[in-house]
Parts: C-alpha cells; structure tokens; sequence
C-alpha cells in the first residue's frame, strides 16, 4: 500500500489536469485516473515539467525506436527490483 | 513488442548479462589459467570471432580451467545474443542498460563498446543512457512511496502456448456466469 494518499486527478489544478490528458496521449490509453507515477510527478509541477520532458526526450524515438526503449526502461525497472 | 516472446528473450538476456557481470568484476584474476587446454582455445576461438576482437572478455577467460563449463557459458551466452526475435543491436542495448543499473565496470565497457561495433552512434548511446537514467529515478520514487502497479492492464495477456507446445486449454468459465 503507498505510504502516502494517492490524489485523484480532480484534486490537482485545472493545468495539471490538462498534462494528465497529455500523458493519456502519450501512453494510448484510457486511464480512469492518470498512472499513480503520472500524480506523484505532478506534486511537484517544476520539477515533474524537467523531469518529464526529459524522460519524453529519452523516449522519443531516434537510433532506437520507442518500443525498444520501452523494453529498456522494463528491463532497468527489473533489474532495480521494482513491481511498480 | 507485441506478444511475449520477445519478453522472454529480454528476460534470459538480462539474466546472462548480469552472470557474466558478476564474475568479471570480481577480484577473481588467480583464476584465469596461464595456458588455456586446446579445448578452452576453441572455445576462445569462437568466442573472438564472434565478437570480432583479438582479446577474450574476461568472464570467459575466469572459467576457462574447466573448458566443459566455459563451453556451456559461452554457448548460453551466444545463444542469448544472436539475432532472434530481438536484434543483436538492441540486445547490446539492453545489455549496456544492465550493465549500468548494476554498476558493473566490465558490462558498462563492453556493451558500450559492443554497441558502437554494431553501429549505434553516439546519439544512440546517449538515447540507451538516458532511458536507463530516468527509469532509475521512476523506480527509485515508486519504491520509497511503495506505488503499486497500475499500468500492468495496458497490454493484453498472450494466449499463444510455448514454444513447439500444445495450444493452451481454453479458459474455464467462471462459475458465476450465466
């Protein structure tokens, strides 16, 4: 169970509710409520705003194509042990 | 990606990868024999031409005094490397990823330098690298928060059997269907 509340996307300003329809883009999908990382890295909207445009600038296809780096980012999340 | 082969290949990459990390940056230097048996030689022999390079990586060399051992290593280890479902290129991409995650000296150079043998330039390089950074940060906030998976439903199950197997049962119903 997290240790902290998850807030829902209607809890977080009319502005990051509009970057939660941005990352439903991004990931294809049609989330009931944005990914739990998605509301965490909106908690902090300066540094989710760098942090996010660079994971979007490592994931955007270029020598490697996105489906390989999301096989990257799975295997990196394995290797540190992380369910999530 | 679709389906989960080429997960499966990825997962016994990883697996390999990480093997021959552990004993390469290991103080295991006294292990490695002085003068390799003819059997060792040609598996050494192999070993060069499939990499392409005069020297033989150290996780073989340490291992060389039982040649039937080193056999089945290097053989596992070409098996998950070679083109397959996953492309050589990408699997050297996968591997560097492991190799930096773990912090290994051995597998950080060498797949880094395998990458750019296979063609992978520097924007490549720093794509993989920047991959490997921000999901060690992502998995570094959901562990101290413990978020539980909630992307997991996104793809769908693969229902086709295992390789060279039967077709899988149907799915039994449940009994509260109508």
């Amino acid at each position: 169970m997290p240790t902290v509340r998850l807030r829902d996307a209607g809890e977080y300003p009319e502005p990051i509710q509009k970057l939660f329809e941005v990352a439903k883009a991004w990931f294809k999908y049609d989330f009931a409520q944005p990914p739990a990382m998605s509301r965490v890295m909106a908690w902090d909207p300066e540094l989710g705003a760098f942090h996010g445009r660079a994971m979007k600038r490592a994931m955007t296809p270029g020598e490697f194509s996105r489906a390989e780096k999301e096989m990257v980012a799975a295997v990196v999340s394995g290797v540190n042990a992380c369910a999530y | 990606m679709a389906g989960d082969a080429p997960w499966y290949e990825a997962a016994l990459l990883v697996g390999v990868t990480n093997a021959l990390n552990v004993v390469a940056d290991s103080p295991l230097e006294s292990l490695e024999p002085a003068s390799p048996s003819a059997e060792a030689q040609t598996v050494f022999t192999e070993i060069r031409a499939f990499y392409d390079r005069a020297d033989v990586p150290v996780a073989f060399r340490r291992v060389a005094s039982d040649p039937g051992y080193l056999a089945d290593l290097w053989g596992a280890t070409r098996r998950v490397f070679t083109d397959n479902t996953l492309t050589r290129r990408h699997k050297e991409a996968l591997a560097f990823a492991v190799s930096v995650t773990t912090r290994s000296a051995f597998g950080t150079a060498f797949h880094l330098a395998e990458m750019r043998r296979l063609g992978v330039g520097e924007r490549g390089v720093m794509e993989v690298l920047g991959v490997t950074q921000m999901f060690s940060s992502y998995t570094k906030i959901a562990d101290t928060l413990q978020l539980e998976p909630d992307m997991d439903h996104i793809a769908e199950a693969d229902p086709s059997p295992a390789p060279g197997g039967p077709p899988p049962p149907p799915p039994t119903p449940s009994p509260d269907a109508p």
